[in-house]
């Protein structure tokens, strides 16, 4: 009973000190695992490399796109005021100290053919630097009349309405037409100016 | 007698079905489609333009002072707006009465834009055939529903709508 008790005893011995080299081999056997993991790795780059050169065609194909949709739009532009007919107007803006724009009417020729409401972020836009396209269309040659009644809040902020005209002539080629609003500092006043391009 | 009288009642279902038809399309053509842009003058003076709400959810809502849904649904809709405005929801009230002075005494006092359109013309835009109508408007400024009318109840299933965009 005695001898059984201890063979059991030295087997448990046995296979715990089995088990406690196992434990200490088994960094070992990881550690010889770790190449292993290098091709997952490579396949990993690779589909990287897949993503990204997908990424660059994607780019691609929206500049392509965005191309395409600016020739169209000049081919649009061209087939639609071929540019013997072709009058474009131009509204910008300088200081604006006196002026508030609110909205501005065109008529050509005693046609209205825009009318346009500013907001607030348009006419801070206009302010800023920019120019805005009001109007561009077909007239034929010879001599027009352009008409544009500006509205919006003058000094003091007063309601205020102003109109600003222009003969001009039309000629073979494209016609551009600025109307610009400005600060006359002498007068404290705004002042609307009608330019043609050359 | 009997064939003409088949005939007609056969005639007026055809045009019955035909209005029908034309009214679910006028709304069902606006939802998943771009917003059409307007600029309207607001009672505060202010010009508005709705593509310069992109970026938020906006609830387009038509009507008119002689119509009481209207009013009820305003009231509903401006709660709402106040409610998740910091989220990012806006509420333009788009009148179509033909005097701006009674709409803008009814809407006195409200904290959303109130806009006036005089002549008809963004009526006209979206098809406005009945009232109120509400147009939900994402924030990539696509109409994602169209409501016509209001009832009791009506305005739970805004918020979820609402909520849902949101959570986009």
């Amino acid at each position: 009973m005695l001898a059984k008790w201890i063979a059991s005893v030295s087997v448990a011995a046995l296979v715990a000190g089995a088990a406690s080299v196992g434990a200490q081999e088994a960094p070992i056997e990881i550690a010889a695992a770790v190449p292993q993991f290098s091709p997952r790795a490579d396949s990993g780059a690779e589909q990287q490399t897949e993503f990204r050169t997908l990424d660059e065609d994607t780019q691609d194909l929206k500049k392509q796109v965005l191309d395409l949709n600016r020739d169209l739009f000049l081919l649009e532009e061209e087939l639609l005021f071929p540019s013997n007919t072709q009058t474009a107007v131009f509204v910008s803006m300088d200081v604006g100290e006196f002026f508030g724009l609110d909205s501005v009417e065109l008529k050509i020729d005693d046609k209205v053919v825009a009318n346009y409401l500013y907001t607030e972020r348009e006419s801070e836009a206009l302010i800023k630097g920019g120019v805005q396209r009001l109007f561009i269309g077909n007239l034929k040659a010879g001599e027009h009349e352009l008409v544009a009644v500006f509205t919006g809040q003058g000094p003091h902020t007063r309601d205020y309405r102003r109109g600003a005209s222009l003969m001009f002539e039309k000629g073979i080629g494209p016609k551009y037409i600025e109307l610009t609003i400005s600060d006359r500092q002498t007068k404290q006043q705004p002042e609307f100016l009608v330019k043609e391009w050359e | 007698m009997r064939e003409r009288m088949r005939a007609l009642w056969s005639g007026a279902a055809l045009v019955g079905l035909l209005v029908a038809a034309g009214t679910v399309s006028a709304a069902g053509e606006l939802k998943g489609a771009e917003a059409p842009d307007f600029v309207l003058k607001s009672f505060s003076g202010k010009n508005l333009r709705l593509s310069e709400y992109r970026g938020e959810v906006v609830m387009l809502s038509f009507w008119a002072t002689w119509c009481g849904d209207c009013r009820a649904q305003l009231a509903e809709l401006g709660a709402m707006r106040d409610r998740y405005q910091d989220a990012g929801v806006e509420l333009l009230a788009v009148s179509l009465d033909q005097s701006a002075r009674q709409a803008s005494e009814v809407t006195a006092g409200a904290t959303y834009p109130v806009l006036h359109d005089a002549g008809g013309e963004v009526g006209r835009l979206y098809d406005v055939t009945k009232m109120p109508m509400m147009v939900l408007i994402d924030r990539g400024g696509v109409v994602r529903e169209v409501f016509e009318g209001f009832r009791r109840g009506s305005e739970e299933q805004y918020l979820e709508r609402v909520q849902a965009l949101l959570r986009e």
